[in-house]
This record gives structure tokens, C-alpha cells and sequence, in this order.
């Protein structure tokens, strides 16, 4: 009749999804490279490597975004690019004044995914200024050290064809007096690749390889030998016994006795006559250097000398096809291709699939009834029973096993949403010059992926707020005998069903009279009421809407996205957030979430009728109602559960359903307990347990509180699932704290 | 269902002949009038199926149901349009409204009609009506240009932006 609903959507935007996610993929990896290339700049050891991996990846992102049209996206790679390979090239030194400009780049690359992905502004301006800044920064170049590489018994061939990086790296390690060592190794061309690498890896503790040329010597139709020129500061000794192989040879390249070549000449004019191969670092043919794919970008023509005594080259590698540069060209580690071995899936792929699994389910228990009916009618068929129960089992066992394999693949490790607190970490205390350093702990916990997105936000504010209102001022930390840097721990780990996140600081910790002043001030809590808080439900105050104790908004926080923000965020994921503090010693923060989102154990209850259910996370124990035992304190009914008191809280009431009538039947209490609140739900019947999929509620319900979404029973009924979390918030609300405060003094 | 859409279809592309730019209009009735809406803006007709009321959600809102694994929220239209309530009987059906983006709503109406195709000048704007008329009315339809029968067409935008 009529279209349907799904399946909007044609290729292009697939295809556009998948370019947007991959390309936030490479700046989330760009920004965990530029944070290691922060702390090598920090102890001043550089990892030429890094650089290379930063470039590549700025490199794919031009590829990326000029194959989608995304313009914004590619001119800032190209400039980048530039940038990247002065410094590759060292033509222009790392500081921090380039690493700020580098950070900016990612944060801008966010931006204009969000852009592209039609969820924010276009910061065109911001480009704009970016570029201007990058662009000075390549004519600010860095000259000088050429002329040492002429002291070594270097080919001049080989110095030809050596690329503008490979120089590079042969100045800077030289300069840096390290040896060089020419090693001779040959490789049967059927496994050059892995054993080249397993070479690779056993050279690179010793030193850095520069490059590595076949020899066009000694070989056969199967094998080819290659000459490696490394550079390290180990003695040949050492290198001999750490490099090892059947057909390995080192040795160490002299320095030439006196100061031969002009200064300033990097390359020395071929000889007439070049030494013979193995005497001196003799490259025939170019093969391919370490930075083959890259080296397009460099512009520079990479033709090498070919002196008419090097003729025989192509003869001796008949088995290569013509350009013999195309086989060996891409060592693969080296390769643009992803050497990763994971596959990007969109989430709402595997929701679905978790639905299938939760109507499975459903089609389970129906078996399970089948099987039960058909046992106890049917004496005669036995048998039959037997068999169905057996393939009922067998269909839980893998049902189950199919379930817990889709959670599996929905978990991320957190470190996806630390990473770019690191760069918040940084980039806040360069503006406002407050040291700080970020320990992380427990970056591998994994959670589900949808809590991972929404965690970055309130993570950001929680760490902004730590550095923003925590942390002193160097001076400040001085004179109280702290260390000048200050500290903010972000830690997570998993306590049976849910993880929990902490972001602790060491600064000055939380003033309680301040806090309770400015909350009277602003009208949050009367006079009256501010005198009967503990110092924990003071501390809570933080996370009401409104709370400020800045007069002045600054940069960071204090602009009305406050902690209320985080808590409610917070709480939409399941999850709670705490906070304690200590004046002098710093304050923590406490996020408590469930692991995931997708598949909960709920217990079903019924009140009036209707069925709910409640997440048996959040459940401690359910027992019956002793009407006798309910008191009231202040309106709050309170129930004494084996000595200590628990505020009740009757779900017919609250949802305005209309009570069971049956009055002599005992109804039944809940008792939910999240972080360390606790909430007796009074219901009128215990129905059972179940493993359910949950499903939001559509937007045009997002104002309703009290639910986390609704799941389907079988037989098309629906059961609201409650959200426990922001039920206890309710009735326990901050305004009525005196009466929690009541309840607990019942209870300690 | 969608046979029988199809088999209504032609009945009213046999009413309404074949001339001019024609827009299709699914006809239900709600309180003994008769409203109608783009077809276009349905995507499905449910017949009557147990709703889950959920507590403290505004007064309209009948509740939410499963529609193959997918929760929708469904408006009872009578209470939308404040007309005298009535509960959901054999003839009643839930509209699926989708205008393409946002979330799809479940709309309950007494009894679906048929569909009418309506050139424009079968077409009367809703200030015919006189005065304020309410956002969702967009129009009065008459079928044939003559007496009989008259559609009050709806615009569904601000029945979903505000259920």
C-alpha cells in the first residue's frame, strides 16, 4: 500500500556513514598520537616514528575527505600535511608551539565531522585562522648538518638515491653520533617479507634502520640480498650478536680519515669507478625505502644514478616484474592499508541483531510452555516430551551463547572516551597555565558502546571542573607543601555488573560552608534546611541545576552547563554520580553505570494490573509488606527492615494507578539500592525474573520520568521498565532531604 | 491490508476521474466526522492491539505498543482534538503517521474509510471555517466539488511535534 518506514536511505549516505566514522576513527587515532609525540617532546626523546604515523593518518584523511567532497577537511590536511613533513623531514623543530597548533587540528577535524555529519556549525572561521597559522609555520625552517654525512665511506650512489627523509634521519643520527653499520642479509624472495620484518624488529632495540637496498650480488633466481644501512650506538659486537640470521653479515661503515667532501655538499658527485658492493654501501637499483608510499608527496624525483658498471642489475631479479620498485616497494607495516583485523560495525546493525535475539528469546520461553503442556497432558508421549525438552535446552544453550557474543562485540574498551579527555587535560591547563597531569587507570574496562559516546560529555565537564575549581594555582600548591603539578586520576574498573568511573583531583577540595552559602544564596535550600544537612547531602548540592559559587563565569566552567548537566546525563544511561571531598586534600567524583545497555535481568511486578519491571542490578531484595511496621515520618513512609529504616515509596500512588482492591492479599516491597540510596518500591505481586531487551521510549515520551524504556513480554504486551536510578532521585529528592536525612538517622 | 488499500484506491480513483494533479487523502472517521490525511504521511494501519499505558505521560497519549519489536507511541485523537472519549472498538485502527523524519506516532481513530484522491479546487483552505482555526487543520475537501461528502484534512506536523 504505502511506503514503509525503514529502509530509507539510499548508498550514497551508507557510504557517507562509513566515511564519517572512519574518518573520526583516524583523528581519535591522531589525537592519541599527538599526546605520545607530547610526552616524547616532554623527555625529550622523539620517536621518528610517530611523526610518520601522524603524517600517514593526516595523510588518509586528505585521501578520505577529497573522495567525499568534504573540502574543509582536505584543505586543512594539506596544510597539515606540509606541517607534518617539515617536521618529518626536520626541516622545522617540534615544540610545543606546533603541537598546539596540531591539537587545534584535531579539534577542529571533530568539528568539521560534526559539521558533515549535520550535528553542528561549519568553524569555517576557525579553519581559516588554522591554515594562516600552519602556513607561517612552514617557512619557518631549520637549516645546517649536511655536511656530515660526506665524513662517512658512504656510497655516493647510494647517498642519490637516498629520499629527502632518509637524509634526514642520516644528519640527525650522525649528528647525534651514533655509528652506522652496513649489514648484509639475504633473504629467500619468497619470505623476504616476514623475515625482513622479524629482521626489523630484532634491529630496532639496537638503533634505527635508514634505509635498505638490494645488493644486485651473490644472488640467485630464489633469493636476494640486501644491504641495510643502520644506525646505532651499540658496538658491532653487539649488534652481531643481537642481529642474527643464516645469512647476516655487519659491519661498521668507516669515518674517512680526514675531512674530505666540501662542506655543504649533501650529495657528492658519482665517481667514475664506485667501490665494489661489498666493500662500500653499493645500492643498484632503488627498491623501495621505508617511506615508499609517502615518498610521492615529497615531490622529489627519485631517479637513481645508474653508472654503466651497474648494468646487470635487472638480470640478477628475474623473477620481478619490470619495475622491480612495485613488489617490494610497501614493506607492509608501511602500507596505508589497515593492518587492523577489526571491522567497523554500526551499532544500530547490532541492535538489531540484539532484537532478533530478544524475539528468540521469546520464541524460547514459548517452547519451554509447549514442553511443559505437553509433559504433564500426554502420559503417552513421553518420549516426545523428553525429545522436546532436550532441543529446548540445546536452543537456550547456543540462545544464550549467541546473546552474550553480540554484548561481547558491543563492548569498547573505555580508553575510546579517555583518549580525548587527555587532549581536554591538556589543552585546558595550557590556557590557563595550571600544570596538571593526567593518570589513567583502567582505560581497558571495557562497557558498552553506546554509554561510551554519551560518557565523553560529562567526563569532559567533570575533568573541567576538577582543573577549573580543584586544582590550585602552581603558587597556591607551593605554599600548602603540594607538588607544583597537580594531579587528576581518572579511574576506572568493573564491580560485578557495573563499571565505575572516578575523577579524582588533588587540589583544594570543596568548601562546605561555601557550598551552603552560595546555595542559600541562590535559593536552592532554604535557611532552615541548610541547617539540617549532613555534609554529604551538601556536597550533593553541586549537581543542582543552577549551582554555581563563581560569580564570574570563566573560560571553562560556569557557563550553565554544570554538574546538573552531568548528573543528568549520567542518569540517563543508568547510572548514578557521587561526590566526596576533602578540604586541603582534593575531591572525587564517582560515576557508578551498568556495563551495558542492551540485554538486563529484570524482576516483573505488578501493580493494579499492569506489569513493570526493575532492573535486578538495582535490586537488593524483595520481601513482604508488613503494614504494621510502616511509620511516618513527615508525610515519608518509612519501614523498619531489620533495624534500619527504609523510606517507601507506593508505585500506585506515584503512577496515580488505582490500588488492588483485594486488601487481605499482602503486597510486596522492592527494595532497589543505587550507589548507596536505597528505596523500598511497595508493589502488590512478585511476578518473576526475566531477561529482557530493552527499548527507549520514543521522543515524543522523552519528558516522561521515571522509565528506561519499555521491553515486550511475548504475547505483544509491553512492560514499562523503570528507571530506578531517577525514581530514587524523585522521591528522594534534594528538597527533601531532611527527611532522607530522618531515614538514615533511623537507620545508622 | 495493503490489497485492500489498493482495492479502495481504485474505487476512489474511479470516483474522483482521472483529470488533473490529484493528492491521496486516507479518510477515517472520529466522532461521526470525517478527517483525512495525505496517505503519504501513513505508513501502516494497525487493527486494534494492547496498549501499555504510561504513567504521567501527557493526557493524550494512550500508551506505547510493540510494532515488530519497535516501541511506538500512540495519540488517541480524540483526546487530541478534545472531542467526547470513546475506548478503542473492533473498527478502530492506529495510523502509523510518518512525515519522513522524527519518530513515527501511532494515531487512534474510530474507523478507517477509504482514500480520495482531491485535485486542488476540491480543495478548501481552512479559513472557510472563519476565524482561528487550530495549526493541524489544513484544509476542508470536497470530493467532487458538490455536496455530499466533506473531509475535514489534517496536517499531521503539529499533531507530532506536539502529541
Amino acid at each position: 500500500m504505502v511506503e514503509g518506514g525503514g529502509g530509507r536511505g539510499d548508498g550514497g549516505d551508507k557510504a557517507r556513514d562509513e566515511f564519517l566514522s572512519e574518518a573520526q576513527e583516524l583523528v581519535d587515532g591522531l589525537g592519541r598520537d599527538l599526546l605520545h609525540l607530547d610526552e616524547a617532546l616532554k623527555v625529550g626523546r622523539l620517536d621518528a616514528e610517530l611523526i610518520n604515523d601522524i603524517f600517514r593518518a593526516v595523510h588518509t584523511l586528505k585521501g578520505l575527505a577529497g573522495l567525499f567532497g568534504a573540502t574543509r577537511m582536505a584543505g586543512l590536511s594539506h596544510e597539515l600535511e606540509d606541517v607534518l613533513d617539515d617536521l618529518r623531514l626536520g626541516r622545522v623543530e617540534l615544540s610545543q608551539a606546533v603541537l598546539d597548533l596540531l591539537f587545534q587540528a584535531v579539534a577542529l577535524y571533530g568539528r568539521i565531522l560534526a559539521a558533515e555529519g549535520g550535528a553542528g556549525p561549519d568553524p569555517e572561521a576557525e579553519v581559516e585562522q588554522l591554515l594562516v597559522a600552519l602556513a607561517q609555520f612552514s617557512q619557518r625552517r631549520v637549516g645546517g648538518g649536511a655536511g656530515v654525512v660526506s665524513q662517512y665511506d658512504l656510497d655516493p650512489g647510494l647517498l642519490g638515491v637516498l629520499t629527502e627523509y632518509e637524509e634526514h634521519r642520516l644528519r640527525t643520527n650522525i649528528q647525534q653520533g651514533q655509528g652506522l653499520y652496513r649489514i648484509r642479509v639475504r633473504f629467500s624472495l619468497a619470505t623476504i617479507d616476514s623475515a625482513l620484518d622479524e629482521l626489523k624488529a630484532k634491529a630496532r632495540p639496537h638503533g634505527e634502520i635508514i634505509t635498505y637496498l638490494p645488493t644486485g650480488s651473490g644472488a640467485d633466481i630464489d633469493t636476494i640480498e640486501l644491504e641495510i644501512l643502520m644506525a646505532s650506538r651499540a658496538s658491532v659486537e653487539l649488534l652481531r650478536s643481537a642481529i642474527t640470521g643464516p645469512d647476516v653479515g655487519i659491519d661498521e661503515v668507516r669515518r674517512r680519515a680526514g675531512p674530505s667532501a666540501r662542506p655543504g655538499t649533501p650529495t657528492p658527485v658519482p665517481q667514475e669507478q664506485p667501490p665494489p658492493a661489498h666493500e662500500s654501501f653499493a645500492p643498484p637499483t632503488r627498491v623501495g625505502g621505508d617511506l615508499g608510499v609517502l615518498s610521492r608527496e615529497t615531490g622529489s624525483v627519485r631517479t637513481p644514478p645508474e653508472p654503466a658498471a651497474r648494468k646487470p642489475t635487472p638480470s640478477v631479479l628475474p623473477s620481478l616484474p619490470p619495475p622491480p620498485a612495485s613488489r617490494l616497494a610497501s614493506p607492509p607495516q608501511m602500507s596505508l592499508r589497515s593492518v587492523s583485523q577489526t571491522v567497523r560495525v554500526d551499532i544500530r546493525k547490532l541492535d538489531r541483531l540484539m532484537t532478533v535475539v530478544g524475539e528468540l528469546a521469546i520464541v524460547k520461553t514459548a517452547i519451554a510452555n509447549l514442553t511443559e503442556r505437553v509433559r504433564t497432558r500426554a502420559a503417552d508421549s513421553r518420549e516426545l516430551a523428553i525429545e522436546l525438552l532436550r532441543l529446548h535446552r540445546t536452543f537456550d544453550r547456543h540462545l544464550s551463547q549467541m546473546q552474550s557474543g553480540i554484548l561481547e562485540v558491543r563492548m569498547v574498551p573505555l580508553g575510546q572516551a579517555f583518549d580525548k579527555l587527555a587532549r581536554v587535560v591538556r589543552q585546558i591547563s595550557r590556557e590557563h597555565g595550571k600544570e596538571v597531569n593526567l593518570v589513567v587507570t583502567g582505560a581497558e574496562t571495557e562497557i558498552d558502546k553506546l554509554i561510551v559516546e554519551e560518557l565523553s560529555d560529562p567526563l569532559m565537564h567533570m575533568i573541567r571542573n576538577a582543573i577549573d575549581h580543584g586544582t590550585e594555582s602552581r603558587d597556591e600548591r607551593l605554599a600548602v607543601g603540594k607538588p607544583p603539578v597537580g594531579t587528576i586520576a581518572l579511574n576506572a574498573f568493573q564491580k560485578g555488573n557495573h563499571v565505575v568511573i572516578e575523577v579524582e583531583d588533588d587540589g583544594r577540595g570543596m568548601d562546605v560552608e561555601l557550598l551552603l552559602e552560595a546555595a542559600v544564596r541562590r535559593g536552592l535550600v532554604s535557611r532552615d534546611e541548610a541547617e539540617e544537612l549532613s555534609p554529604r547531602e551538601i556536597l550533593a548540592i553541586v549537581f543542582m541545576p543552577g549551582f554555581t559559587t563563581k560569580e564570574v563565569a570563566t573560560d571553562l566552567s560556569g557557563r550553565g552547563v554544570g554538574l546538573d548537566v552531568v548528573k543528568t546525563n549520567i542518569a540517563k544511561l543508568g547510572g548514578i554520580v557521587d561526590v566526596t571531598s576533602e578540604r586541603g586534600i582534593g575531591t572525587k567524583m564517582t560515576i557508578t553505570l551498568p556495563i551495558t545497555l542492551a540485554i538486563i535481568n529484570v524482576l516483573l511486578v505488578e501493580v493494579g494490573a499492569r506489569l513493570y519491571a526493575v532492573p535486578l542490578a538495582n535490586v537488593e531484595e524483595a520481601i513482604g509488606l508488613d503494614e504494621s511496621q510502616v511509620r511516618t515520618v513527615e508525610t515519608r513512609e518509612v519501614l523498619t527492615v531489620r533495624g534500619a529504616s527504609l523510606p517507601l515509596c507506593r508505585l500506585s500512588r506515584l503512577f496515580g494507578i488505582p490500588a488492588r482492591v483485594r486488601d487481605r492479599q499482602r503486597a510486596f516491597v522492592v527494595i532497589a539500592q543505587v550507589g548507596n540510596r536505597r528505596l523500598g518500591f511497595v508493589v502488590d505481586e512478585l511476578v518473576g525474573q526475566q531477561d529482557i531487551v530493552i527499548k527507549p521510549l520514543g521522543r515524543s515520551l522523552k519528558s516522561v520520568r521515571g522509565f528506561a524504556g519499555a521491553t515486550e513480554l511475548g504475547d505483544q504486551r509491553v512492560a514499562l521498565v523503570l528507571d530506578v536510578a531517577s525514581l530514587i532521585e524523585e522521591v528522594l529528592a534534594p528538597t527533601e532531604t531532611r527527611l532522607l536525612a530522618a531515614a538514615e538517622g533511623g537507620r545508622n | 491490508m495493503a490489497a485492500l488499500v489498493r482495492a479502495r484506491e481504485k474505487r476512489a480513483v474511479r470516483r474522483a476521474g482521472e483529470a488533473g494533479r490529484r493528492v491521496e487523502y486516507l479518510a477515517f472517521l472520529l466522532a461521526g466526522e470525517t478527517y483525512a490525511v495525505p496517505i503519504a504521511h501513513v505508513a501502516e494501519i494497525l487493527r486494534p492491539l494492547p496498549i501499555t499505558e504510561v504513567p504521567r505521560a501527557a493526557a493524550t497519549v494512550l500508551g506505547v505498543v510493540s510494532v515488530r519489536g519497535r516501541l511506538l507511541t500512540v495519540v488517541d485523537l480524540r483526546r487530541r482534538f478534545r472531542l467526547p472519549e470513546a475506548p478503542l472498538e473492533r473498527k478502530s485502527r492506529i495510523l502509523i503517521a510518518d512525515l519522513g523524519k522524527g519518530e513515527q506516532i501511532g494515531l487512534a481513530v474510530d474507523e478507517v474509510h477509504q482514500v480520495w484522491r482531491l485535485a486542488a479546487e476540491e480543495i478548501e483552505p481552512a479559513n472557510v471555517l472563519g476565524g482561528e482555526q487550530p495549526a493541524h487543520i489544513a484544509g476542508i475537501g470536497r470530493p467532487g466539488g458538490g455536496e455530499g461528502t466533506i473531509l475535514i484534512l489534517l496536517d499531521l506536523r503539529p499533531i507530532l511535534e506536539t502529541p
